[in-house]
């Protein structure tokens, strides 16, 4: 915790709007290679109770994979092991396998939208779980150098899905949002998603020039995310989860926004900043060949990027989507919860090849 | 260590009572057949409703824009006929909604049990929103179960949805 925490501090010195987020920017944490890895997972087992091995250990079935959300906890209840349970030498182990795992970037990003679920916690009146001890971390299927496994992380406001020697190099589903969007606490600002806003933000304002980048319709939430499919008669509906999964995707031509061929150079730069922006929050052993794949020649001559509603971010439904081959991110500005006349961020990374590194449900 | 200091900052900077649910509200089409006709109770988020009509929704609007957008055919195409009985306001999950009961008429010799809904009335706009088709109620269940179940759920740019009913329900 201390040593992510300053690490925040390190990366927060930065002017605030000066850190959009490269690869090279987020390489300096975890690489996300297997070894170390597989040695802090192993390190944080040793460390843990057997009730608390079980809680963390869970198999690798889509059941177990799908339980992640954009909703608090007391909303859609994690399985898991509760961060905020954890003694010091616990969290201190839990931490390096986030650092391992993690690019500088995605352990920034975790650790500022825990402290954010902080600072809300004084405001949870209808005790719908705000609390950055509310994260959890499960691993599913046997940690293996050679075997496929998953690194699930994930509360309120995270959804992080690693999947090691999966099919396909697996980062996603990743979901990440953030309230309020900026704020001080313990005399430290945060911004946790100023490098996805700014990026996001800049991309819409530059492709708004062509007419053919406005989506149809109106976004309220991300369109890919996790659904409530359940009945009404409870308090809340079930669901929740990423029940819908796998999903079918826009195809055709229209209302996709524009293809990246009809950008500018300056605008094509501006795509590939924002989906690194996103691509580059695990470690880089994972994103560098994901991002490799979606900034092929051929990749990017069928990836289309749209916005609906304001490009400067600033209002709600104010929406931004790359989807391509098979990236898909999204980035939708939502009222805030805490304060309706604030706004909140969601944004959703998925991946239409790779979700759960193909291993579940394809 | 963590959450303490929030409260007085938090405090300072807000003083709006918190919402309950944090989650883009969707539709509920829940469905009771009966011998010769089906009820369809629609529970639709004014918020998203708003978004969808361009305007404020009011109880009186609604009738008439559910009728351009909730629908049924028979698999050859034939219009079933609709009624809007009621529309009241109401709340789920503590946000606001309103309530449609809605009479489905097959045409005479169809069956009241096998037909295509179609069901836009936020969806055709908001393109995240979902709504999720229920059976509530089966007059042809030979052992009614008290529990509801989802028939499917429709997201744009799908707005219809075949139910086929004809052989006797699953266990539920």
């Amino acid at each position: 915790m201390k040593a992510t925490l300053t690490l925040g501090c390190l990366l927060l010195a930065a002017p605030l709007g000066a850190m959009a987020a490269t690869a090279a920017d987020c390489a300096s944490a975890g690489g996300g290679e297997i070894k170390p890895v597989l040695a802090a997972v192993s390190a944080l087992h040793d460390v843990l109770t057997p009730p608390q091995r079980a809680l963390m250990e869970r198999p690798l079935t889509r059941e177990s994979a799908i339980q992640w959300s954009n909703l608090p906890v007391a909303l859609v209840p994690r399985a898991g092991l509760r961060l905020g349970d954890l003694d010091p030498k616990q969290d201190a182990a839990a931490q390096k396998v986030f650092a391992a795992a993690l690019s500088a970037c995605g352990l920034k990003l975790l650790e500022e939208v825990r402290t954010a679920d902080d600072f809300l916690k004084p405001l949870d009146k209808d005790s719908i779980g705000w609390d950055g001890g509310n994260y959890y971390l499960s691993v599913l299927g046997q940690p293996s150098p050679r075997t496929p496994w998953m690194l699930q992380v994930g509360g309120h406001h995270i959804a992080y899905n690693l999947v090691f020697n999966g099919q396909q190099a697996g980062a996603t589903p990743m979901f990440f949002g953030t309230e309020p969007l900026r704020f001080e606490y313990q005399g430290v600002t945060h911004e946790p998603m100023d490098a996805q806003g700014s990026a996001m933000r800049k991309l819409a304002a530059a492709i708004a020039v062509h007419e053919k980048a406005k989506l149809s319709g109106t976004f309220t939430d991300v369109v890919k995310g996790v659904q409530m499919k359940r009945v009404p008669g409870a308090r809340f509906p079930g669901g929740g989860t990423d029940i819908g999964f796998p999903l079918t995707y826009p195809n055709g031509t229209e209302d996709r926004g524009i293809l990246y061929p009809a950008l500018d150079a300056e605008q094509r730069a501006l795509v590939r900043a924002a989906l690194r922006s996103y691509a580059s929050l695990p470690g880089s052993a994972i994103s560098r060949p994901l991002i490799s794949a979606y900034e092929s020649d051929a990749a990017l001559r069928d990836t289309y990027v749209g916005y609906s509603g304001a490009t400067t971010l600033d209002a709600r439904g104010s929406y931004v989507r790359i989807d391509g081959q098979r990236i898909w991110m999204e980035f939708v500005v939502q009222p805030a919860v805490a304060n309706p006349a604030e706004i909140h961020y969601h944004a959703l990374w998925r991946d239409k090849l790779a979700d759960y590194g193909g291993e579940v449900g394809h | 260590m963590r959450g303490a200091g929030a409260l007085l900052a938090a405090a300072l900077l807000w003083s709006s009572p918190p919402a309950p649910a944090h989650h883009a509200p969707n539709s509920y089409l829940r469905l009771d057949f009966r011998a010769d006709s089906v009820l369809a109770r629609m529970m639709i988020p004014r918020s998203e409703l708003a978004f969808a009509m361009g305007d404020a929704p009011t109880e009186a609007a609604l009738p008439g824009y559910l009728l351009k957008h909730i629908a049924a055919a028979t698999p050859h195409g034939a219009a079933w006929a609709v009624k809007v009985s009621s529309v009241h306001a109401t709340n789920y999950l503590e946000q606001p909604y309103f309530t449609a009961e809605l009479e489905l008429l097959p045409p005479l010799g169809a069956s009241p049990r096998n037909f295509t809904l179609t069901a836009d009335a936020v969806t055709h706009e908001v393109r995240n929103h979902v709504v999720v088709v229920v059976v509530e109620h089966d007059a042809a269940d030979a052992a009614p179960s008290s529990r509801a179940h989802v028939l499917g759920a429709l997201q744009y740019p799908a707005r219809s949805l075949v139910i086929d009913r004809r052989r006797p329900s699953p266990a539920l």
